[in-house]
C-alpha cells in the first residue's frame, strides 16, 4: 500500500530567538489510525526534536494536549488525522499567551480556577465520630455532570468573551464553582455567588454556547454558567431582603 | 489564528520566567458557521432596539388622538417600514428558535424542593406558549376577537 | 463605572432575559399584524381604528402588554449590542459603550411607561 503523507503546519515560537510566532511545515508519512498527537510526536521524535508541546495520558482524560487544529480547539489525542485533508494546521490554544511553540501559559486559568473556591466549604466540619457526609444518588446527579471537567481549557480557547474580557472567570471555573454550589455537602453558595457577581462576573457570558460545543467530556459548561446566573440573581435578590451578616 | 485577542486575555497573575507571545483568537472565527449564527444573534439586538422605538412611536401617537394615530399607522405602510418590520419579524423568529433551544438547559436543577420538568417538556411547553400567545395577540390586533 | 455596571448586572440580565422571552413572544404577533398585515392590506385597517385601538390599549392589561412590548425588546437589544461591541475587540471600551446603550433602553422604557399612562 502506498504510504500516505500529510503536511502539518505547526506554530513555532522560541522566545529567545523569535520576535513573534511563525509557521513551519512538516510533510510526514501518516498511519490511518493516527491521532493528531501521534503526528506531532512523530515530528518531534523523527524530524525536528525542537518542537515543544504538552501531552500525557493519550486517552482523553488528562486534558494536557489541547491545541487548535485547523482553527478549532481539540484534544489532539482524541482527534483523528483521517478527519483532515492533506494539510493540517496545528496551533497553540487560542486566547492564551504563548510560552513556546504549541505550549500556552495557563497560570491565568489556574488563578481563575482557584478564585471560585473549588472545594467543599463547610461552616463546621463534621466530627469523625459523626461518620461520613451522606449523599443520595439524586443529590449526586445534581452536580455530577459538572464534575467531569478535565481542565483541558478548550472552552477558554473557544469563548468570545474570554478573548475580549480579561476579567471574565470563564467557562470551566464557573462550571466548577457551580458544581460545588450544587453539591449538597457544600455550604459555600453565598461566598461563591458573591464571586460570581464580582469582577469576573458570570453575567459577562453571552451564551455563545461554544464552550459546550467544544467540550470533549460533555460537561456542558454553558448550562452551568447560565444556571449560575440564575442562582446568582436569586442570591442577589435574597441579599437585598436579608443583607449578609443578618442571616 | 484569526487575529489578536485582548492583549491581557488569560494573563497570568504574575509574569512567567520567559517572554510570551500575545494571545490570538481562533482561526475558525469569524467564518465558522456557529460563530456566524452567534454573530447574527447579536446583530438582532439592533433590530430589537429599533423596533422598540417604532412601537413607541405608534403607542405615543395613540395617546395624541385619532388623527396623529392614523398618520403614524399609515406611515407604517411605507416600503422601508414594511421591509424593516418584515426583517425584524424574521429576526424575532430566529431569536425565538435559538433562545428556546438554549433555555431549557439553563434552568437550575431545583429551586428548593421544586424540580423543573424534563428539558424536552420545557422546550415543547415554550413553543406552545409562544404559538398560543402569537395567535391570540394577532387575532386581537386583527379584530378577530374582542 | 465598571463597579456600577457590576452592581446592576443582575437587574440588567433579568430585563434582558425578559426582553428575549416576553419581548419575542409579544413581538411576533405585533409585527405580523401591525407591521405587515395591516400596512399591506391583508388585514382590514379598520381593525386598528382609533376607537378600538384606544379601547384595547387603555385597559390595564393593554397598558401592561404595550409597555412590555416596547420596553423589554430594548433591553435585549441594548444588551446584545453591548456584547457585539465586546466580541469585536471592545472589552476596553465597554465602560463607555454599555452605559450609553443601557441609557437608551432606560429612556425608552420610561417613555414606554409614559406612553401607556397617558392613553
Amino acid at each position: 500500500m502506498a504510504e500516505e503523507k500529510k503536511t502539518f503546519v505547526l506554530t513555532r515560537f522560541d522566545p529567545d530567538k523569535d520576535e513573534e510566532p511563525r509557521l513551519q511545515s512538516y510533510e510526514i508519512p501518516v498511519q490511518s489510525d493516527w491521532k493528531i498527537l501521534d503526528a506531532i510526536n512523530y515530528i518531534k521524535d523523527e524530524v525536528d526534536g525542537s518542537v515543544s508541546h504538552r501531552w500525557s495520558c493519550r486517552m482523553e482524560v488528562c486534558g494536557s494536549c489541547g491545541m487548535m487544529v485547523d482553527g478549532e480547539p481539540k484534544l489532539t489525542c482524541k482527534t483523528a488525522v483521517s478527519d483532515y485533508g492533506d494539510t493540517v494546521k496545528v496551533e497553540p490554544l487560542a486566547n492564551f499567551p504563548i510560552v513556546r511553540d504549541l505550549i500556552v501559559e495557563f497560570d491565568g486559568f489556574m488563578d481563575k480556577f482557584k478564585s471560585v473556591k473549588p472545594w467543599v466549604v463547610r461552616a463546621k466540619e463534621l466530627a469523625a465520630e459523626e461518620g461520613p457526609m451522606r449523599q443520595s444518588p439524586a443529590e449526586l446527579q445534581a452536580f455530577k455532570q459538572f464534575s467531569m471537567c478535565i481542565n483541558c481549557m478548550l472552552c477558554y480557547a473557544s469563548c468570545p468573551v474570554v478573548a475580549n474580557e480579561p476579567h471574565f472567570l470563564g467557562p470551566a471555573a464557573i462550571a466548577l464553582g457551580h458544581r460545588y454550589n450544587m453539591d449538597s455537602r457544600d455550604e459555600g453558595n453565598a461566598e461563591r455567588n458573591e464571586i460570581f457577581r464580582g469582577e469576573g462576573t458570570v453575567f459577562s457570558c453571552s451564551y455563545a454556547n461554544e464552550c459546550s460545543e467544544v467540550c470533549p467530556k460533555n460537561v456542558d459548561p454553558a448550562a452551568a454558567v447560565n444556571q449560575a446566573k440564575f442562582n446568582a440573581v436569586i442570591d442577589w435578590a435574597g441579599s437585598l431582603v436579608l443583607p449578609r451578616g443578618g442571616k | 489564528m484569526a487575529g489578536p485577542a485582548h492583549p491581557r486575555a488569560m494573563e497570568p497573575p504574575k509574569p512567567g520566567r520567559t517572554r510570551t507571545a500575545p494571545p490570538q483568537t481562533p482561526g475558525s472565527w469569524p467564518s465558522h458557521p456557529r460563530m456566524r449564527v452567534y454573530t447574527l444573534f447579536g446583530l438582532t439586538g439592533i433590530l430589537y432596539l429599533l423596533v422598540g422605538f417604532t412601537s413607541l412611536r405608534l403607542v405615543w401617537a395613540l395617546g395624541e388622538g385619532p388623527q396623529r394615530f392614523h398618520e403614524v399607522l399609515a406611515s407604517f405602510g411605507h416600503p422601508i417600514y414594511v421591509a424593516f418590520h418584515a426583517l425584524t419579524l424574521a429576526a424575532v423568529v430566529f431569536v425565538g428558535v435559538r433562545f428556546l433551544s438554549l433555555f431549557p438547559k439553563a434552568q437550575p436543577a431545583n429551586i428548593g424542593p421544586l424540580k423543573p420538568p424534563p428539558r424536552p417538556i420545557i422546550h415543547a411547553m415554550l413553543y406552545v406558549v409562544w404559538i398560543t400567545l402569537t395567535v391570540v395577540f394577532a387575532a386581537i390586533l386583527a379584530g378577530a376577537i374582542f | 463605572m465598571r463597579h456600577l455596571l457590576l452592581k446592576l448586572e443582575p437587574v440588567i440580565w433579568l430585563l434582558f432575559g425578559q426582553g428575549i422571552m416576553i419581548g419575542t413572544m409579544l413581538l411576533t404577533g405585533w409585527l405580523l399584524v401591525v407591521g405587515i398585515a395591516v400596512p399591506l392590506g391583508i388585514v382590514d385597517a379598520d381593525a386598528l381604528n382609533y376607537q378600538r385601538a384606544h379601547s384595547l390599549g387603555s385597559n390595564i392589561i393593554g397598558r401592561l402588554v404595550l409597555a412590555a412590548l416596547i420596553a423589554l425588546p430594548m433591553w435585549k437589544g441594548a444588551h446584545h449590542c453591548r456584547h457585539l461591541s465586546i466580541d469585536h475587540g471592545g472589552g476596553d471600551r465597554d465602560h463607555i459603550v454599555a452605559p450609553i446603550l443601557y441609557a437608551i433602553a432606560t429612556i425608552g422604557s420610561i417613555a414606554a411607561i409614559l406612553a401607556v399612562v397617558r392613553l
